[in-house]
């Protein structure tokens, strides 16, 4: 008898050890896991694999439920900036590849809003803004990257040249907060506030610097800073 | 209405009429607090910053180039705000530690390179910086930018000979000053730079006797760094380092481990002089990592060095960049008095403090941000409270988070951060 309990739980162990057996995962599934697990080689596989038979839509999905996943898991301290580095690689990798198949296919996805960034000027710190932008393009954000150390009057030419619907200004120095504050000024000296939201992001950004800067909305992370944006384009959309 | 005389007000009496008697107070103060014992009064760090261009007049252009215009802005902005413990780096404004690591070899002058100063940028050029009336207005802090310098498949070289190919291959990459090695351009550079140095270190001397004279203290200190820090800062840029880490994780290590040595060899080059010699190392990519991550590229390595040159009769002065929480844990692993750790904004400070007491001297407490946006009133309340938590335990040293105050500080709110702690500090 113990025996046979000893092979059924072999037979157990097997099947659990190979999730994708154990848990009998979808394609889908396990390609979400893979990215969630930031197996860089396995996800980009995966897409591969998909994108040969499946509609790309759902591929970039996918992407966004990773995504989703990856942004909880930082919230809750399970994840870190070098994490979420590797899953913006991955999840640009992929998305790159799934969007070269739709156009291939005559195809675009549907975007739920218009979204700009850039580093402030006088900052140069790029990781959080990158992060930034692969979690918004993940969501369905079409993105319009200005770069780093961008100047008020760049902003506000790119906002006239792209029509956004919301404004993104990254910054980790003391000084762009001073730099935030030009950026909106020069954007409701050209007219231009009440066609935008502005989110700002950063190590030292907070409700005061908010406050102080004009802004609608502050983050120091980026997954809830991509929810406040999806909630601004709902109410947009009403 | 007669001013009423505060702490702050008698403490600068006394730094005018007896400049050595607070020297020395200050000097055994800081001392006791690295000997994890309870000084007279909790030693308060210095602030500097924006805040120091827009009280003193001077631009962050003039810290970098105009060496004669730093003596009496620093002279009146020590007389003002008194601290027990403060380092005046003008015009040494940015990492520059790759310049060490090419000449390690040279212990006359391995430290001395090892931060960047205007002049030396200008001589170089270096990609890695950007100064004030150079790349960037006169009023901005000089920027460190950092870059992508070396490529994944070099780490090889990197781990074979790490000083010849910083050296190499490195610097005539990110400094188009220097041209290629051994051509004139090369050499005439690395003269401008020797000469540009030895004025510096002139200045360095007669600052230190300026403010000698004003009761400011000194100790010896010397540099060391955390081989990912390296890499991160000055080879692969933070982002290329996290990514290296999971894609070429062996090379990583070995690059680590190869860059303990010279590292090690520039810290040396100033001899442990009693009673404290201290080395100081600013962390960086810490923050960023996962305790997997942290343990397993990070920290034994950087635990190496610290342990090393603790065991050379060197004390520790590290800088824990961001919130440093979720590594706490491993800086028990040190020997018991090994050093300083200053912790820039940990979410919990107080449980740091509770973890590391007795163990390791804490320093830190204050928000830049409080001195900055806070009243006089709050920022007097904030510091009693912290300080009642804090003693009687010895071995803590109050300071903001990072010594950076915002150009729009009220000094009345920097006055009354030290005098809170000459009121509420008392042991």
């Amino acid at each position: 008898m113990a025996r046979l309990t000893l092979s059924i739980l072999k037979i157990y162990i097997v099947f659990t050890k190979n999730s994708s057996w154990g848990t009998r995962m979808s394609l889908s599934e396990e390609f979400i896991k893979a990215i969630v697990d930031l197996d860089e080689a396995k996800a980009v596989e995966l897409a591969r694999k998909r994108l040969e038979t499946e509609d790309p839509v759902n591929v970039l999905d996918d992407l966004r439920k990773a995504a989703e996943v990856i942004g909880e898991k930082y919230e809750k301290g399970e994840f870190f900036i070098a994490d979420l580095v590797m899953a913006g690689e991955i999840l640009k990798t992929v998305s790159d590849m799934a969007r070269e198949k739709l156009r291939a296919l005559g195809k675009a996805r549907e975007v739920i809003g218009k979204f700009l960034i850039g580093t402030v000027e006088g900052d140069i710190h790029d990781i959080g803004k990158n992060i930034v932008i692969t979690m918004a393009e993940a969501a369905g954000f079409e993105v319009i990257d200005l770069g780093v150390d961008i100047p008020p009057q760049k902003f506000v030419e790119a906002i006239k040249q792209h029509n956004p619907d919301i404004v993104g200004m990254s910054g980790l120095l003391t000084l762009a907060i001073e730099s935030m504050k030009r950026t909106v000024d020069s954007i409701k000296e050209a007219g231009l506030r009440d066609k935008v939201k502005i989110i700002i992001g950063g190590g030292r950004v907070d409700q005061y610097a908010c406050e102080y800067i004009g802004a609608d909305a502050w983050t120091n992370d980026a997954s809830q800073g991509v929810k406040i944006m999806l909630s601004w384009v709902k109410e947009k959309k009403g | 209405m007669v001013p009423v005389k505060e702490p702050i007000d008698e403490w600068i009496e006394r730094h005018e009429k007896e400049p050595d008697v607070v020297a020395k107070e200050k000097a055994d103060r800081f001392l006791k607090a690295v000997e994890l014992k309870a000084p007279d009064r909790v030693p308060v760090a210095g602030v500097g910053g924006d805040f120091l261009c827009t009280y003193t007049g001077i631009t962050w252009h003039d810290l970098s180039y105009n060496l004669d215009k730093i003596p009496p802005a620093v002279s009146k902005f020590l007389h003002d705000f008194p601290s027990d413990w403060g380092i005046v780096f003008a015009p040494m404004m940015l990492e520059g530690f790759i310049f060490a690591l090419a000449f390690a070899d040279f212990p006359d002058f391995a430290n001395l390179i090892r931060f960047l100063t205007g002049p030396v940028h200008d001589i170089l050029k270096d990609k890695w910086s950007q100064w004030p009336g150079r790349e960037i207005p006169e009023t901005y802090h000089p920027q460190f930018r950092g870059g992508e310098f070396m490529n994944p498949d070099e780490y090889k070289k990197l781990i074979e000979n790490p000083v010849e190919f910083v050296h190499n291959t490195i610097l005539p990459r990110a400094c188009p000053g220097l041209g290629k090695p051994g051509s004139s351009q090369w050499n005439g550079a690395w003269i401008r730079v020797g000469i540009t140095l030895q004025r510096i270190l002139e200045f360095l001397i007669s600052m230190g006797g300026i403010t000698a004279k004003a009761g400011v203290p000194s100790f010896p200190m010397t540099n060391a760094y955390t081989p990912a820090d390296v890499i991160g800062d000055f080879l692969r840029h933070p982002t290329g380092a996290m990514l290296d880490m999971r894609r070429y994780p062996d090379d990583f290590k070995a690059a680590c481990e190869a860059l303990i040595d010279p590292i090690l060899k520039i810290s040396t080059s100033v001899p442990p002089i009693p009673p404290a010699t201290f080395f100081f190392i600013p962390l960086h990519l810490n923050e960023m990592l996962s305790p997997k991550m942290y343990n397993e590229f990070y920290w034994p390595y950087l635990k190496k060095v610290i342990t090393s040159l603790v065991d050379k009769g060197y004390k520790g002065f590290i800088f824990f960049e961001g919130d440093h929480s979720p590594h706490v844990d491993t800086i028990l692993e040190l020997p018991k008095g090994w050093g300083i750790a200053w912790f820039e904004r940990p979410k919990n400070f107080l449980k740091v403090w509770e973890k590391l007491k007795g163990h390791t001297t804490v320093m830190g407490g204050v928000s830049p941000a409080l001195i900055a946006g806070g009243t006089p009133e709050k920022i007097e309340e904030y510091i009693k409270d912290l300080l009642n938590q804090i003693k009687p335990e010895g071995g803590f040293i109050l300071s903001l988070g990072v010594n950076e105050l915002p150009k729009d500080t009220p000094p009345a709110n920097v006055r009354a951060y030290i005098n809170a702690v000459l009121k509420y500090g008392i042991y």
